[in-house]
């Protein structure tokens, strides 16, 4: 299924249709007009009520963004609701399968959905938005042009992602009680980067803040792309049948997964890309840490501590202290990757690579590339490797998780690839206890 | 007009269907029996083209429903046996939206949507929202839905369960006119009667498939179904008129009345 095979009329048929049904409800145009009206005002009364009496420039500033960020906040959690109504109702109801009996193709009604999601949305984002700079920035002296752009970008991809999270829900949950429950999967995340999206206004750093718009955009392009690729008769009509004794269920699917996975070395082969992908980290962190460090960037207070951190990771005590302190510290850090890949669509194994090519460039920057080398021979060369293999492993897992297809085996992907890093370990845990046995001997 | 050549479905570990080959010709009729879970609904949903099967071939009017399913859905009206109508809408709109989506012509789609709405007599709650629909109500619009577009093959699953009597009547003969006209019916239901009474027409022809654990366990026309079963052929006396025709005709001596008094009243 793609975009390119799409008739745009026929999507535009199935949008007007979802807008039309949402604005037929008396409850929703309640909300929209409190979401766009009532709320905007009232937080503009209390900014403007701040500055008047007294509230100092910056504070009224800084207050000034959150408020339109809380602006658009509401609404944007809103999108999830629609959404799951839009996706997961209409299965309930038995609507979409008639829908899906028409000659539309999936491409077809994903978008038409989707769009009309993101329109009742966004429209409430965008119109609580301007109500709320309106009542606010005139004559205030101040018009963080700037950081409402950023606002409204990362507001878009947060809608979007969400709406891609409700499809994903959809093809795995029968009933709007399902999908209520499997919705804090979404709302959980996305709490916390809306958090982190606060934490960023606060701190003022505009910079910072487009940073984060674009990881939303690269998240939303995935969940929609997930959702796409995923949203099909299929996945739709066939997961009807066989839910019955779900944990056994589970324990074949989970046994199924160890079975006929290649030896090591083929595996090797077979995800030499993802290996090449987390290779290319050590490099590129090592000549970006280079660069932080030599042009100041990011100041050298902040990167000491976390090399003093692993430095003293190593411990003191006998030898066979320092070597057990190792080994935990790199074991606790190549079975971390796999889980936190799941969640982090591969990129902690890429970082597991990156990470120390960047302390590594960081601490070039500071002495010399010679005296950084030395700090990582000979153990690295065991290590690296080991690095290389298990964020490769990792990526893959990543990958397999935002990849879906209409056939579905969604799961079983995700577990083979699980499996394939479970079963390296047997590999790259002795060769950990080397390392930390030459570093201990020899570094 | 519908060729299925051993096909077969399975959802995971379930095998739901398995070596299902029947043909259905222009203006012939195909009824499936068969217990609940006996792999009817998914044989409707494999031929519709709405699902892939796992194995065999699905044609409709010479077009594989493999390589071209938005071709066979276009010239398919499946009505599921659930109605799946939207509430909010009402039953002009919701008839207008899917003859937009069969990309009907609107001045077509209008004249066809008014024709079928005074022939289920549902022209007065046209601009009703449906969720203040009967279930029967209900039905007949999923009806008018499912073969708006004039299908070439109608895929209908219990079409007339929800229904009384006169309506079941009046659907049945509607969905024998489209077959008089060209298309072909497959049709699953629980109601012995009605399929015996489908079985018998087309001159006996209509072929009747008995359906079981995914397959089809005997398929042939009334007259050779007997034969096979090994059963005791024999004939019996009923005593006529049956409950249904006194009650048919009790409701049209009343309607015809009420027609009578209505046009007395609007002259008067």
């Amino acid at each position: 299924m793609s975009w390119l095979n799409l008739d745009r009329r026929k999507a535009q048929l199935v949008a007007a249709r979802d807008l039309r049904d949402a604005i037929s409800e008396l409850r929703l145009i309640l909300a929209m007009v409190g979401l766009t009206i009532a709320i905007p005002l009232a937080c503009a009364i209390g900014v403007r009520g701040l500055a008047l009496y007294g509230g100092g420039t910056s504070v009224v500033n800084r207050l000034s963004v959150v408020g339109a960020f809380f602006v658009v906040f509401i609404p944007a959690s809103f999108s999830l609701v629609l959404a799951l109504e839009s996706f997961v109702g209409e299965r309930e109801r038995t609507t979409l399968e008639v829908l899906i009996s028409t000659p539309l193709k999936e491409a077809e009604i994903y978008a038409g959905k989707v769009a009309a999601v993101l329109a009742i949305s966004l429209t409430l984002c965008y119109g609580g938005l301007a109500v709320y700079c309106l009542a606010v920035f005139p004559g205030l002296g101040y018009f963080p042009l700037d950081v409402l752009i950023a606002l409204a970008l990362s507001t878009i991809c947060q809608v979007a992602a969400m709406v891609a999270g409700a499809v994903i829900i959809s093809l795995n949950a029968r009933t709007m009680r399902a999908a209520n429950v499997m919705a804090s999967f979404i709302i959980l995340p996305m709490s916390v980067a809306l958090q982190t999206e606060a934490a960023l206004i606060l701190l003022g750093r505009t910079e910072f803040l487009w940073g984060f718009a674009g990881l939303m955009l690269a998240l939303a392009a995935i969940l929609l792309r997930m959702g796409l690729n995923g949203f099909s008769r299929e996945a739709l009509l066939a997961r009807d049948s066989g839910l019955h004794r779900p944990l056994q269920r589970a324990a074949n699917a989970l046994r199924a997964s160890f079975q006929r996975r290649p030896g090591i070395l083929r595996l090797l082969w077979w995800r030499r890309t993802a290996l090449l992908v987390a290779a290319v980290g050590l490099p590129a962190g090592a000549a970006a840490g280079y660069v932080a460090g030599i042009t100041g960037a990011i100041p050298a207070p902040v990167v000491r501590p976390a090399l003093s951190t692993l430095i003293a990771a190593a411990g003191g005590g006998s030898q066979l202290d320092q070597a057990l302190a190792i080994i935990s510290h790199n074991l606790l850090a190549i079975l971390l990757v796999a889980p936190l890949a799941l969640i982090t669509a591969g990129l902690s194994g890429f970082l597991l690579t990156f990470l120390p090519g960047f302390l590594l460039g960081f601490a070039a920057s500071q002495s010399s590339w010679s005296i950084a080398l030395t700090g990582i021979v000979p153990n690295g060369l065991v290590e690296i490797p080991v690095a290389i293999i298990a964020g490769g492993l990792a990526l893959q897992i990543g990958a397999a998780t935002i990849h879906m297809e209409a056939s579905g085996g969604w799961t079983a992907r995700v577990l083979a690839a699980g499996a394939d890093y479970v079963r390296a370990l047997r590999w790259l845990v002795p060769a950990l206890i080397v390392a930390a046995v030459l570093e201990v001997r020899f570094g | 007009m519908l060729e299925v050549r051993s096909i077969a479905k399975r959802y995971g570990d379930v095998l739901a269907l398995t070596d299902l080959t029947v043909d259905v010709g222009e203006r012939s009729c195909l009824v499936l029996l068969g217990r609940n879970g006996a792999g009817k609904t998914t044989a409707l949903r494999c031929m519709a083209g709405v699902l892939a099967p796992s194995a065999g071939t699905v044609r409709v009017d010479g077009i594989d429903a493999a390589s071209e399913p938005a071709a066979v859905r276009a010239r398919v009206g499946l009505m599921p046996e659930l109605p799946g109508l939207y509430e909010r809408m009402s039953a002009r709109a919701y008839l207008d939206y899917f003859g937009a989506i069969y990309e009907m012509a609107p001045d077509v789609r209008k004249r066809r949507i008014d024709e079928l709405l005074d022939l289920f007599e549902l022209t007065d709650a046209g601009d009703r929202w449906l969720g203040t629909f009967s279930k029967g109500m209900r039905q007949k619009v999923a009806l008018i839905r499912a073969t708006l577009h004039r299908p070439r093959l109608v895929l209908a699953d219990e079409p007339t369960s929800a229904l009384d009597p006169d309506s079941a009547r009046r659907a049945w003969a509607y969905l024998k006119d489209l077959q008089a006209h060209g298309c072909a019916l497959v049709i699953c239901t629980h109601n012995m009667e009605e399929a015996e009474h489908l079985g018998a027409s087309d001159g006996g022809d209509a072929a009747i498939g008995i359906m079981s654990a995914g397959r089809a366990l005997a398929i042939g026309n009334m007259s050779s179904l007997r034969a096979r079963s090994g059963l005791p052929v024999r004939s019996e006396m009923r005593e006529l008129p049956t409950l249904q025709d006194i009650y048919l005709a009790v409701i049209s001596n009343h309607s015809g009345n009420h027609q009578h008094e209505l046009a007395e009243s609007r002259s008067a």
